[in-house]
């Protein structure tokens, strides 16, 4: 259907070659899905994780005492990032920094992972995730482009190049202060264009669901949020790749709108 | 000197920071090192002179050439990565298969092209590879981490690819 290649280059010297082996075809609809799929998985790994946390601290109190005596079998508890404490501290934080790296930080602190918690750890997970994605994809959609000199050239290419590879459109509306504050507006964003509100009373037999997704009122904008962590992240991967570091805030005002706020390093408001 | 062709002598990759990420030497030891670090380190600063001159190509042509043998191209990417070949113009003995013009005539900057083009391919492909963090090969990331030992780029692939390359390429290579 559509490949990462821009359409609009039919220049033979600028369009990769047969030869390019980036230039592989993909079924549109297969990036749809996958941000659709995201939000669920990465609430499912939390859950999963903080599940798996609460076993080992209940049961690394155990093999903690066990390590006191014998002091055999620290590097199995260490993975863990529990709460082990006393003779294998050091063991401990060094364990966890290379097992799961920094989302343990976000994922272990108590047993009971309570909502904010959880919403903290799977907008981590999320962003994070997109900030990779959008480290790889830039080296690779701006290999034929013209070189960004400005900022604002960088955003706009972001607008154009980087929206277009992925959406299929380009972003409506660009708002700038001229002092590195960034506002880019899209009134229909992609993966928020098959959403919508119920507009009966919610059945009680959803209720499960909606907590899973931020809880509150099932119609609420909040339940946009999560899906909109990724491509936050992305386009901050996107940004940090063309040096620009910054924060992105992205928000959702009504469906299927989405507004993204760029706040580079060093903004003045 | 007749009866040797230009070769790849070195393929360096920069980080953004200016740091190291890969350095390949050919062949490997028969060069020193130390001298091609110098070599490459000198060649920064050509980059950042000429960049406000360049504002679309990522080719920096020529560098600069310290000898009659040696001679540096360079190549920067529009994120921040830098490619620097050095070729040894007097590389390898002629064979057979090389033609008459390769030998006789200098380079041209058309000539290395090719070769930063298919670098750049197996950079994206590195990329490409979720494994690969490159915010891990970063010396900001690096210190603020107070992580000791090198920065530079293990993947296997990626340097059996930047060894191909440099193999493949001769002067009038079209396609690496």
């Amino acid at each position: 259907m559509s490949s990462l290649t821009s359409p609009t280059q039919t220049d033979p010297s600028t369009s990769p070659t047969p030869t390019d082996p980036t230039a592989t075809l993909v079924a549109l609809s297969s990036l749809d899905f996958l941000l659709i799929e995201l939000v669920p998985m990465a609430y499912r790994i939390t859950q999963d994780l903080a599940l798996r946390d609460e076993e080992w601290s209940s049961g690394s109190t155990q093999t903690a005492r066990r390590d006191v005596e014998g002091s055999s079998s620290v590097s199995g508890i260490a993975v863990s990032g529990g709460s082990v404490s006393g003779t294998s501290t050091s063991l401990t934080s060094g364990g966890a920094n290379t097992a799961t790296g920094g989302l343990t930080a976000t994922a272990t602190a108590t047993a009971t992972v309570d909502e904010e918690e959880a919403r903290e750890a799977v907008f981590h997970r999320l962003e994070s995730l997109g900030y990779r994605v959008g480290l790889g994809i830039v080296e690779r959609i701006s290999r034929n482009t013209p070189r960004p000199t400005t900022p604002l050239d960088t955003i706009k290419f972001l607008c154009k190049d980087l929206w277009t590879l992925l959406f299929r459109k380009q972003i409506d509306n660009l708002k700038t202060n001229h002092r590195g504050i960034y506002v880019l507006t899209d009134n229909t964003f992609k993966p928020l264009t098959r959403m919508s509100f119920d507009t009966r009373r919610f059945p009680a037999a959803a209720a499960d669901a909606t907590t899973l997704l931020g809880g509150g009122d099932p119609n609420s904008l909040a339940r946009v949020q999560p899906f909109l962590y990724f491509p936050a992240g992305l386009i901050r991967g996107c940004l940090a790749s063309l040096g620009i570091q910054a924060t992105v805030q992205a928000e959702c005002t009504g469906l299927p709108g989405a507004t993204f706020q760029i706040r580079t390093v060093g903004a003045k408001a | 000197m007749t009866g040797r062709v230009p070769s790849i002598a070195c393929i360096g990759v920069i980080g953004k920071h200016n740091n190291p990420l890969h350095i390949s030497l050919f062949p490997a030891e028969e060069r020193a090192p130390l001298e091609f670090q110098f070599l490459l380190s000198s060649c920064l600063d050509i980059f950042e002179a000429r960049l406000p001159h360049k504002p679309v190509d990522q080719d920096f042509g020529l560098l600069q050439a310290v000898d009659e043998r040696l001679a540096m191209y360079g190549w920067l990417t529009n994120t921040g990565i830098k490619f620097i070949i050095v070729v040894d113009m007097e590389g390898r003995p002629a064979t057979a298969l090389d033609s008459k013009a390769a030998t006789a005539v200098g380079l041209r900057d058309a000539d290395l092209k090719p070769a930063f083009r298919a670098l750049q391919t197996a950079y994206i492909m590195l990329l490409r590879n979720p494994f690969y963090n490159p915010d891990e090969h970063s010396p900001v990331t690096a210190n603020s981490e107070n992580r000791v030992g090198s920065t530079q780029i293990t993947s296997r692939k990626f340097t059996q690819e930047v060894k191909r390359i440099a193999d493949t390429w001769a002067p009038g290579v079209t396609t690496i």
